[in-house]
């Protein structure tokens, strides 16, 4: 690997301050993603992303404008990460520095418009306990608390269990202020018009929809430094109060507040209850959680989380534990869900309208799910979604696979026969967690209201054993063959495969080139790179933006 | 464990910052709200619990050679273990700081030592102390007069032992005799290891030091087994710690307390009275020691064991040191039986207490960085309106005493013994 000239570092520095850089490779190892840091929806791999030549910890706008002109002189590939729970957020060249954005970290909240303004390293946790001391909360993606808001909504999806009633980062996001990769910076939304934060359109075409649109872009239109989210009425106390021994901490929250495990007969009952919920617009959260431990597992799981003495070594005789037994049983499908009363009236409305489409759809509550201290424990944990790092809980490393579908009655059709796929592997292999097939953490909702919705399998594996990542990695490609099959299209552990090279490294334009030509709608990622050569001339921000030369592709055509 | 049987800890922390952080059920604030004093002094990802598993793996593999920084790195944990307890929260396979640990035993292997701490070690080699400059022969100067019992001579129902601070250090001398004289006026049968008393060897492994520190534990089991030890009292949290967890770790079996733990005791059977009235509002900073890693031994001899094909598990059960049975409510009770003590809480409190700085040899290598964390703490306990901090350990309370909160003002830093004497009419305020 080249290191980059003294002079050049020396200019970064200047930037920054010498504090605020490091080239020491004993830094520079721990900026590589590793296979443990999995979900990164390309697939179990293997190895680490590449070196970066510095790693910078900018503090301010004008830093990271500063480090970003750098860039562009020198032609140095830049990525911008925050809270790093994906590989995303790591760089693909070795001509590359890695900024980390933790130095910034102010916040406001303008509690009158329901707005938060954030710089980076304000993390959803932090906010959410800061807003609820003026009564509002926001939306936690699923990625949990620990993870940076501004990443979330400017990088990614960025939808969540309270996506149902406030929306997903693409809704929530207002005004924002952009570093582009030229080092231009850039207003969007009221804020561009110079009328504050609280509007994340401006006059004109979207930019929003440009720098993130929905699914976000994984920061490579340079860096968010700071944005505006909308915040939303919180009808708790100023603090969750909490109770319990670590780690099964328990809110007590006062009666307005219900979680309940809502459990069908038939998947098509549970489609039917979703829908039912998108429509009546009753639920303060809505989630397929603990089933990401498996159909076999979950309440043993649940068990153990909830009593401090317990642990993973316990987990096979609880499985053999009737009462567990027969609760796996009848909460094979679920979801949770929790409501959250402006008033009494509004409280009994909710229930009511719950109880309402249970009795419609067949449904019950769970039993096990409605005891005192259990129900407590899921009001903290999907409220403040601060347990999200139990994702990795039983191997260390998983993979969400099968996908997301705009509508739940195609997943809910497949859901069998996708379990049976899974539970197949899981007993004739030993490369993947046997958990009882069905390990779908479901998304209810992937807009604010209701529509689309998430059905990940979660795929637990062991990164530190290559034969559990290699076999996993088979595994995807027999259910991306199942996926192609039902016309599912991508399955969900390989959406990033066009983005990072299964070695870490970023594609080139020319393999770009190789891979999209051949989509069915090229033309969106040859619009893709025009874009790209309008926001970032120098290209330096790697091939999460897919973009396909146009040049090329035109060539091609003339050629077919 | 040595450093390379945590490899597949190393390449199984997936990152997810909860280490950085107080459990996040818990948390109230961004201003008070993380957790690591290491990464939020230097920055870089790194200097987290999971930038040292990436660490400890690139120094395995050979990769960081060049490296000028990587000593300074390991050593500049505090080994104050909230990484551990807020990574728990989530994981059951992960030890956060015993790896910290082993990376620094390693690095010490290596030769990547601090100056500073060469100092500190040959007093500990030479003279038993980890205060540079002090004699054995002046650590029993405390139990001058008291007429102490030498348990080698006879029998005491209690060992006290003072450790470093509280043996050697003027203005703690004599708060080590007045709670002597308290515990005995209190009827306690007390007896001291007279001569044979030195350093419990808990800092040392803290900063790595391992061969020190188990030279130390050794010394003083036997010494305890000799003397037919059977109860323990330390008013210092590292002892404690050290009595509690290394010791029994060596096979010691004597009960170990703190000394808030045992006056809270004597205080609610009745056999010692607190008729002093002390009108201040305090908040308490849980030692690090005495709090999150001050819970009970369990003997543990196993392996890793996979179930359900990837699952890993340890066979038998490992014990889950997370915090969960730390010594909490035993000085808060003692601080409430004093009449006019209001107790009002910090952010960070119990299991997620924020380090005061002192530890794992950083106050001595990383002066600023140390003074740094204290100021921290400091600030917070500002916020609470508190007129001072109590603590229950001679090295947050020295550490904490000298620090100034972010505005640059100090805050008067009590040790709760310091309160208990002054109520039972043993010092005056
Ligand atoms: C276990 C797990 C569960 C997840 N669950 C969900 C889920 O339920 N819903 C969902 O929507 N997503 C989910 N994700 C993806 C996740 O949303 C993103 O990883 C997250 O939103 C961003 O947080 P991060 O810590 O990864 O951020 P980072 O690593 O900081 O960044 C993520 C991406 O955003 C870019 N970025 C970061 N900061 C900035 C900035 N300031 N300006 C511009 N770009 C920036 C980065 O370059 C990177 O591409 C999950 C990821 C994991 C690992």
């Amino acid at each position: 690997m080249n290191r980059m000239p003294d002079a050049v570092y020396r200019e970064f520095e200047a930037v920054v301050g010498r504090r605020n850089i490091s080239r020491d490779p004993a830094v520079l190892e721990t900026y590589r993603a590793i296979p443990a840091q999995s979900s990164d929806h390309r697939g179990p791999h293997e190895g680490k992303t590449p070196m970066p030549q510095a790693v910078i910890l900018p503090g301010s706008t004008e830093e990271v404008q500063g480090v970003v002109r750098l860039c562009n002189r020198y032609g140095i590939q830049f990525k911008a990460a925050t809270t790093f729970w994906s590989v995303m957020g790591y760089i693909g060249s070795e001509a590359s520095v890695q900024l980390d954005l933790r130095r910034m970290r102010t916040f406001e909240i303008d509690a009158r418009n329901q707005v938060a303004v954030l710089e980076p390293y304000v993390i959803g946790g932090a906010i959410q306990a800061e807003a609820m001391k003026v009564g509002l909360t926001l939306n936690i993606p699923g990625v949990g608390c620990s993870s940076s808001v501004v990443a979330s909504t400017a990088g990614w999806v960025g939808f969540g269990p309270t996506s149902i009633s406030m929306g997903c980062a693409s809704e929530n996001m207002l005004g924002a202020e952009w570093v582009l990769p030229s080092g231009e910076i850039l207003r969007t939304g009221s804020l561009g018009a110079g009328a504050g934060w609280f509007c994340g359109e401006g006059p004109g075409p979207s930019l929003r929809g440009i720098l993130r649109g929905k699914q976000g872009t994984a920061g490579s239109f340079g860096v968010c430094t700071r944005m505006a989210v909308r915040l939303h009425p919180w009808p708790g106390p100023a603090a969750i109060p909490t109770r319990g021994t670590v780690p099964a901490y328990k809110a007590s929250l006062p009666d307005n507040f219900k979680a309940y495990t809502l459990c069908f007969p038939t998947w098509e009952a549970y489609a039917d209850a979703i829908r039912l919920f998108h429509e009546n617009d009753v639920l303060f959260l809505g989630h397929r959680q603990f089933n990401m431990f498996g159909r076999d597992i979950k309440a043993a799981m649940i068990r153990i989380l909830n009593d401090p003495d317990l642990q993973l070594a316990d987990l096979p005789a609880l499985c053999e534990d009737p009462y567990l037994k027969e609760q796996n049983e009848k909460m094979k499908i679920d979801i949770q869900v929790i409501l959250a009363g402006q008033t009494a009236r509004d409280t009994d409305y909710k229930e009511m309208a719950v109880d309402r489409i249970l009795e419609i759809t067949g449904g019950w509550k769970s039993e096990m799910m409605l005891d005192k201290e259990l129900a407590d424990w899921v009001l903290l944990y999907l409220i403040r979604m601060g347990h999200k790092n139990l994702n990795y809980v039983l191997c260390g490393a998983y993979e969400g696979n099968f996908g997301l579908s705009s509508n739940v009655y195609v997943s809910a059709s497949v859901m069998e026969e996708a379990s049976d796929l899974k539970r197949k592997w899981e007993e004739q292999g030993t490369a993947i967690a046997a958990v009882g097939g069905d390990s779908d953490m479901g998304s209810i909702c992937i807009m604010g209201g209701g529509g689309s919705t998430g059905w990940e399998f979660f795929t637990h594996f062991d990164a530190y054993e290559k034969a559990s990542t290699r076999g996993t990695a088979e595994f995807f490609n027999a259910t991306q063959a199942w996926m192609n099959e039902k016309g599912l299209g991508v399955d969900m552990g390989k959406w990033n495969q066009s983005a990072r090279r299964p070695d870490g490294f970023y594609f080139s334009q020319a393999e770009q080139d190789a891979m999209f030509e051949k989509l069915p709608q090229p033309l969106v990622t040859e619009y893709q790179f025009k874009v790209r050569e309008a926001f970032n001339p120098n290209d330096l921000c790697g091939s999460y933006y897919r973009t396909l030369d146009p040049n090329r592709a035109s060539r091609r055509r003339n050629e077919g | 464990m040595p450093l390379q049987d945590y490899r597949p800890m190393m390449e199984r922390c997936s990152n997810c910052l909860n280490c950085r952080w107080v459990p996040f059920d818990k948390l109230k604030s961004l201003r008070f709200g993380e957790n690591c004093p290491s990464v939020c002094y230097y920055g870089f990802g790194t200097y987290s619990a999971r930038g040292r598993f990436q660490l400890g793996q690139s120094v395995l593999d050979g990769e960081v050679d060049e490296s000028e920084a990587v000593g300074d790195i390991i050593h500049s944990c505090l080994a104050c273990g909230a990484c551990d307890v807020s990574c728990k929260v989530c994981r059951y396979n992960l030890e956060p700081l015993a790896h910290n640990l082993a990376l620094k035993e390693e690095a010490v292997s290596r030769g990547w030592v601090k100056p500073a701490h060469r100092a500190i070690m040959e007093g500990l080699r030479t003279e038993q102390t980890m205060l540079p400059g002090r004699r054995k022969a002046d650590r029993t100067a405390w139990q001058e007069g008291l007429g102490l019992k030498d348990v080698f001579q006879e029998k005491a129902e209690v060992l006290f032992f003072p450790g470093c601070k509280y043996a050697y250090e003027e203005d703690l001398r004599e708060k080590t005799r007045g709670m002597v004289r308290l515990l005995k006026k209190a009827g306690v049968d007390l007896g001291v290891l007279g001569s044979a008393e030195a350093c419990c060897g808990g800092r040392a492994a803290d900063m790595g030091y391992a061969d020190e520190a188990r030279e130390r534990v050794a010394a003083n089991c036997r010494a305890c087994g000799k003397a037919g030890v059977t109860t323990v009292v330390t008013p210092c949290a590292d002892c404690l710690h050290a009595f509690k967890r290394q010791y029994a770790e060596a096979g010691a079996t004597f009960e170990v307390l703190h000394v808030t733990e045992y006056l809270e005791r004597l205080v609610a059977t009745g056999a010692l009275a607190l008729p002093g009235r002390i009108p201040m509002t305090v908040t308490y900073h849980d030692p690090c020691k005495l709090g999150r890693q001050g819970e009970p031994y369990e003997a543990w001899n196993g392996v890793e064991k996979k179930i359900r094909n990837q699952i890993h598990t340890w066979d038998p059960k490992r014990p889950r040191y997370n915090g969960a049975y730390g010594v909490y409510d035993a000085p808060r009770r003692l601080l409430e039986a004093i009449d006019g003590v209001r107790l009002v809480e910090m952010e960070r409190i119990r299991e997620y207490s924020w380090c005061c700085g002192a530890s794992g040899g950083c106050e001595a290598a990383e002066p600023e960085f140390s003074a740094w964390t204290a100021s921290e703490r400091v600030t917070e306990a500002r916020a609470t309106g508190a007129a001072a901090i109590a603590t229950a350990c001679p090295w947050c309370k020295g550490r904490l005493g000298t620090a100034v909160d972010e505005n640059g003002d100090a805050m008067p830093v009590v040790d709760i013994v310091d309160l208990v004497l002054q109520a039972a009419g043993e010092v005056q305020a």
